[in-house]
């Protein structure tokens, strides 16, 4: 940035900021939060909730944070008796037909008008006569609407209009009667529609899939990337007593901005499954036989002897198992191939690149910076002889065939392969939410992503598994944290060179060669 | 060598037991055959226990006979003990109400802090002390059981009437 910076100062804390900026962006850097509900950063200024009315000095009146540039040597008090007078009557505005169910509300816990109301509300209401009631609406897709709640804001209805460029929602009917409607005949199925529930700052718009599950002060939060697709969408996994409730998006500007696509979100479903892989088996003269995992990855080492390893990896393994894997192909002069599902292309159009992808596997591009050859058909070279190794990936019924030539077959997986046969050794791993790892997205940025749950019985993360393997098999692999298999690969890997995980930090860095940021 | 114990003379009328036998057996008898007595003959007589007697649970139900509680999840958050389990439904109406609301009487250590802090006015500790079960399990009260209870509720201490008066 050329143009030099406005100095002002909010609550006497003088702050430097570009030229255009607005005053609660401003604020936020001064580590001041103004009251607001219509504004958010992606989308549009409104002005319509008046909740950000700040005193600026030498100004007549009290201006709108969201909408007010700043100027050079301007004096803002975001705590002045004036403005808070101004949005403690805008509160009780906002409260005249608002509904007390805050303890049947699913935004209870994190609602902005609860949290405004406890700041600087007042205590009671002055309001006597009855409140309005108008009966809860579908708004199709995952959203509906609770419109008793609704304040107004309008973040959804610019979202619609200005992000997805779907014309949906509208302010229908005006004064006190005023809501928000859908058009004739349309509904909120735009693929990124659900994006609505996390903008609404009330509790207006719900989704109907986590409807009464879970109360927000009950969830713990963990960093992730989304493994829908290969764009590696920012999230936040939110779980409760080790089951995943919910994805929701967290903000990185150089992949999605503040959204996720609702195929994203519906993903979490996959991570709850029962049927999980706990320990580890290896085939003997009575069927599977459960062991400890000595035996089973000294199995393991037995079964490779002299074979070549074909490894079909999952495209939504993480780099470092990717890594470990690829250094097994290498040292048994093997096969690594994958296959990546194929869906339709969803963009949110509002935003520069920014899709749900045809790809839908998070690491596609990390499997094939580590040497792995994405096919259609990834068995077809497998070779009478050859140990089939199968790290997470669904087998269709051609592979299934295929899969039968392999003179040996582990299997390293959450889940066991669909339909597969037999398997010599099972070797039960961690799903994304279980282990600390990282992916490359389509653009080539490397994201981490953060434990956010226990494993269930004795499964461990993929590369722990293989740094066992390959040191049982003679390699130096001494890896005692996915951090350590991740310096491996930057030293080893020329496209990951000079990265770590202290310097990717929580929103990534792009491989060497990838100019920074977004693609175009 | 002796240690000198001082030895004190006293009069008969001092050091005899006699007397202080007959005090005891008078008064032994004065309460034989007097109206005062101490034991309470229960369980056909009952002690008076206090109106803020924090006893077992109970939960309190609309007219029509559903449970007042709504689920919202304040009491297993609040309870110190965690002895409150609590999963949220929604029934035709569309209305939110417990799947399953236990409490655990024996982890429960009688705080308050769940009737304190409903917002409904739903659960209610209870002025109740008789509890005895054949099996442990009878000690986790499920939703049917609290609303089955029909002993006086507990009041909450008033701070603007900290005697109860």
């Amino acid at each position: 940035m050329t143009a030099p910076m406005v100095n002002l100062t909010i609550e006497g804390r003088p702050v430097a900021v570009p030229p255009g900026t607005n005053l609660v962006e401003a604020a936020k850097q001064a580590g001041v939060l103004i009251p607001h509900y219509c504004y958010h950063p992606g989308l549009p200024v409104a002005g319509v909730c008046r909740m950000c009315l700040v005193e600026v000095e030498k100004s007549p009146k009290l201006a709108p944070a969201c909408a007010t540039a700043v100027a050079e040597g301007q004096v803002v008090h975001v705590h002045s008796e004036k403005a808070r007078e101004a949005r403690k009557g805008v509160l009780e505005m906002l409260l005249i037909n608002h509904p007390l169910d805050c303890p049947i509300c699913d935004q209870s816990g994190e609602c902005e008008l609860q949290d405004y109301t406890y700041q600087e509300g007042r205590a009671d209401s002055r309001y006597r006569e009855p409140k309005r009631f108008n009966p809860v609406e579908d708004f199709g897709g995952d959203v509906m609407y609770v419109p008793n709640r609704c304040i107004l804001c309008t973040r959804c209805v610019r979202f619609m209009d200005d992000v997805a460029k779907d014309t949906v929602l509208n302010v229908t009917e005006r004064g006190d009667r005023a809501h928000i409607g859908k058009f004739e005949g349309k509904d909120l199925t735009h693929p990124w529609a659900a994006n609505v529930v996390d903008l609404c700052p009330v509790g207006a718009l719900l989704s109907k899939d986590f409807l009464n599950k879970a109360r927000a002060w009950e969830l713990d939060r963990t960093a992730s990337v989304c493994t829908g697709c290969s764009q590696g969408c920012n999230i936040i996994v939110e779980t409760r007593d080790n089951v995943v409730m919910r994805f929701r998006p967290r903000s990185n500007e150089a992949v999605n901005e503040f959204f996720m696509c609702d195929h994203g979100r519906m993903n979490y479903r996959g991570l709850n499954r029962r049927d999980r892989l706990e320990v580890p088996t290896i085939l003997g003269p009575r069927g599977h036989e459960a062991v400890d995992w000595e035996v089973a990855i000294d199995a393991a080492v037995r079964v490779l002897k002299g074979k070549r390893a074909y490894v079909l990896a999952s495209p939504n393994c993480s780099n470092e198992t990717l890594h470990l894997l690829s250094r097994l192909v290498k040292k048994t002069n093997g096969v690594g191939s994958f296959r990546v599902d194929q869906g339709i292309e969803a963009p949110l159009p509002g935003v520069t690149d920014l899709a749900l992808r045809a790809d839908r596997a998070a690491n596609g591009r990390g499997a094939e910076l580590v040497g792995f050859t994405r096919n259609e058909t990834p068995l077809a070279g497998l070779q009478a002889g050859d140990a089939l190794i199968i790290a997470d990936h669904a087998l269709s019924r051609a592979d299934l065939e295929m899969a039968g030539r392999a003179s040996a077959v582990i299997v390293l997986s959450s889940t066991m392969p669909a339909g597969l046969a037999r398997a010599d050794v099972v070797l039960p791993t961690c799903t994304v939410v279980e282990e600390e790892g990282s992916f490359t997205n389509l653009r080539g940025r490397v994201q981490r992503f953060l434990q956010a749950k226990a494993a269930p019985g004795l499964a461990r993360p993929g590369w722990y598994v293989l740094a066992d393997v390959l040191q049982a098999m003679g390699e130096s692999t001494a890896f005692f944290l996915a951090r350590d298999v991740f310096q491996d690969l930057a030293t080893s890997n020329p496209a990951f060179a000079g990265l770590s995980y202290d310097q990717l930090g929580l929103r990534g860095l792009p491989i060497a060669g990838q100019a920074a940021g977004v693609a175009s | 060598m002796a240690i000198n114990v001082k030895v004190v003379e006293r009069p008969i009328e001092e050091t005899s037991y006699v007397r202080a036998t007959l005090k005891g057996m008078a008064n032994t008898l004065k309460h034989l055959v007097g109206g005062h007595r101490v034991t309470t003959q229960y369980p056909e007589q009952r002690e008076s226990i206090s109106r803020r007697w924090r006893g077992t649970h109970r939960m309190l139900t609309t007219e029509d006979g559903k449970a007042k509680c709504v689920a919202c999840g304040l009491c297993p958050t609040v309870c110190p003990a965690n002895c409150i389990k609590l999963v949220p439904g929604e029934d035709e109406q569309g209305n939110r109400y417990p799947l399953v609301f236990d409490i655990d009487e024996f982890r429960c250590i009688f705080c308050g802090y769940c009737q304190e802090v409903c917002p409904e006015e739903a659960i209610h500790l209870g002025r109740h002390y008789e509890n005895a079960e054949f099996n442990r399990e009878g000690f986790i009260y499920d939703l049917e059981r609290l609303m089955a209870q029909t002993h006086p509720v507990t009041e909450m201490w008033d701070p603007a009437d900290p005697k109860g008066e």
